[in-house]
């Protein structure tokens, strides 16, 4: 921003030079079109060659080349041995459904110390991507403090939003939207 | 005598220069008049050297699509032009001007250019046909790569003329889109006038919500690239990377504040969502924006001293505004259940957001202290989401999706004209506007 301005003001000043020196320059410049003319216009003797202001060369981006890091697999759908946490519109409460989800889950933590689980919070597509990636979050925190409060230690929680753009269901109906908004399981 | 007309000129560039709304009653579009005046216009074919008599038709062409992506401009057909423009008229000959005004032409423009090897050499001028005035004269250099952008930059010039603001073109969008590839989502830039498509990420993870540092360099975005969602900004030209937000879970870069010195993001820690700003050389962090609910969005004023925001607070999201520093935050969103996704307009006297209304998403705007609230882009058949202002304040880039299918589109700020940037890539969204070039 800045050298953009300082920029744009050494040429308003070249500009401004150049057309002051003209307006001072000889009548005969001036005269051949009567408008603003440029000293050292060398192309043709006495020609008009107004703000002959030579501008900085434009920047021209070359292809970008391809980010070289190959990237983690986070766009395949992992397969739980658990249900997903539904939820409703623009919520992250538990539902009945949600609770007793979340007690298997627990059960199965307690029984196996040493499993790790990561709480994936999802959204279907409606509203702003990011108001959903926060919403996600917040969903999966609720289901990590309900799993906390029914005995799981928090060490072996933790939790990831996707927002809206891992959909289970690609469907665009209330159908889908409903599969979308969730909680998804992931044993480490 | 000549020499008084000569001075004047330089008074009038002088004032054009200086003063961002010249009251110029001669030759000036007021922009704030919806449906108001066009400037009927002409752009002669060029006279042209021997290095590239393409040239003649080809920067004419270029120049016109530009001015007539705007609503200032009425072009006078080419088919119309009775006078050709041959290099004398660069060296005192000069036009007939009441030739082009019998053609209806108010404002001529004229061009001469040459390519010598790798050197492109373009001399342009803006003529008020009716006075036979010069009003604006510029020669540019440059690489024959370089030819679109010296157009754009001096169509730029020839809304500057006669509106007081620099026009857009040249300016880009970054938006995301799926990759045929892979599930994920990649960055994409496309030029504002829809040419020049390109992919600028390829890691087949996600990569979301590009924004723009002030001086167009830099694209500020979340990716998914570890696993987890982290914000790296990324050099468009070179494609150089660095990360700048290392804390907390889920985060989305807002905006840079206008010195490029703050980077503001969304950050959730703990299912709690904060406004933090974080400092692009360093990565110090301040928290901006504290709450019990989802605090997320930040959008800063191009004066740098406040941000316009989402939070959950009242029960439903809402944009709210607040200055940097100080603990009042006033609600400016009203009558929806909905209200997301804030982009303040770089000319300052509007916020657009989105929001849901009878069921579908509305492009909406709204003067920063919640008054005139108004909706701007709508369909009664899909969604209209995430805009993001041009630098000019003057339209506004958007995401209309209906039932899987989505495309950017491009609305004036008074919801009059629109027009498809995108079409054709899946779930194309979250477009962001570049600064002016």
């Amino acid at each position: 921003m800045k050298g953009t301005c300082s920029w744009k003001w050494a040429v308003l000043a070249l500009s401004v030079a150049a057309l002051v020196a003209v307006g001072c320059a000889k009548k005969q410049t001036v005269k051949s079109e009567g408008t603003t003319g440029a000293p050292g216009a060398a192309s043709a003797p006495g020609a008009v060659t107004e703000a002959p202001v030579k501008e900085a060369p434009v920047a021209v981006a070359p292809a970008t080349p391809p980010a070289a890091a190959p990237g983690v697999a986070v766009t395949e759908e992992k397969l739980s041995r658990f249900d997903d946490v539904l939820f409703d519109f623009d919520q992250s409460v538990l539902r009945e459904d949600g609770r007793k989800t979340s007690q298997v889950v627990a059960d199965y933590l307690m029984r196996h110390s040493g499993a790790k689980l990561l709480i994936e919070g999802h959204c279907d597509e409606r509203g702003t991507a990011e108001y959903n990636l926060a919403l996600g979050e917040r969903r999966a925190t609720a289901v990590m403090t309900y799993l906390v409060s029914l005995g799981v230690p928090t060490a072996d929680l933790s939790t990831v939003s996707f927002g809206e753009e891992k959909p289970l269901d690609s469907g665009h109906d209330e159908g889908a939207w409903a599969k979308n908004r969730r909680a998804h399981f992931v044993l480490k | 005598m000549k020499r008084s007309i000569g001075s004047a000129a330089v008074v009038f560039l002088l004032a054009l220069s200086l003063f961002p709304s010249p009251a110029f009653p001669v030759l000036y579009i007021d922009i704030n008049a919806p449906g108001g005046k066009r400037m009927p216009i002409a752009v002669a074919d060029f006279a042209v050297g021997p290095g590239d008599r393409s040239l003649s038709r080809g920067i004419p062409t270029i120049l016109s699509a530009d001015l007539a992506l705007t609503d200032l401009f009425d072009l006078v057909p080419p088919t119309a032009h009775m006078e050709r423009v041959t290099a004398a008229h660069f060296s005192g000959k000069p036009l007939s001007f009441p030739g082009w005004k019998m053609i209806g032409a108010e404002a001529v423009v004229i061009g001469l250019a040459d390519v010598r090897g790798d050197r492109l050499s373009i001399e342009m001028r803006l003529y008020d046909a009716t006075q036979g005035t010069l009003l604006l004269g510029k020669h540019y250099t440059g690489t024959p790569a370089q030819l679109r952008p010296i157009v754009h930059r001096f169509a730029n010039e020839i809304v500057f003329t006669f509106t007081g603001v620099r026009g857009v073109f040249g300016t880009e969008i970054a938006f995301t889109a799926r990759s045929r590839k892979s599930k994920g989502k990649e960055l994409y830039i496309v030029g504002m006038d829809g040419r020049g498509l390109r992919k600028v990420t390829d890691n087949r993870s996600f990569n979301l919500f590009p924004r723009w540092s002030p001086d167009g360099q830099w694209v500020a975005y979340t990716s998914y690239r570890t696993g987890a969602p982290h914000v790296y900004l990324r050099n468009v030209s070179t494609g150089a990377e660095k990360e700048v937000v290392r804390f907390g879970g889920s985060k989305a870069p807002g905006g840079f504040s206008p010195d490029g010195v703050w980077l503001y993001a969304g950050v959730s820690q703990a299912g709690n969502s904060d406004i933090y700003r974080v400092r692009v050389v360093g990565g110090a962090a301040e928290k901006v924006v504290e709450g019990w609910g989802l605090e997320v969005s930040p959008s800063p004023s191009p004066d740098g001293r406040r941000i316009a925001f989402v939070s959950d607070r009242g029960g439903s999201p809402q944009v709210y505004v607040k200055t940097i520093g100080v603990a009042a935050e006033t609600r400016i969103s009203s009558g929806t259940n909905y209200a997301t996704s804030p982009s303040w307009s770089p000319a300052g006297d509007r916020i657009a957001y989105t929001a849901r209304s009878g069921g579908r998403f509305v492009v909406a705007t709204v003067a920063p202290d919640g008054s005139d609230a108004r909706e701007v882009a709508s369909a009664a058949d899909g969604d209209c989401e995430d805009p993001s202002f041009a630098p000019d304040g003057r339209s506004l880039v958007y995401t209309y999706r209906k039932r899987g299918y989505s495309a950017l589109k491009i609305i004036s700020s008074d919801g009059r004209r629109q027009r498809i940037l995108v079409s054709g890539l899946g779930d194309a969204g979250s477009p962001a506007w570049s600064p002016g070039r």
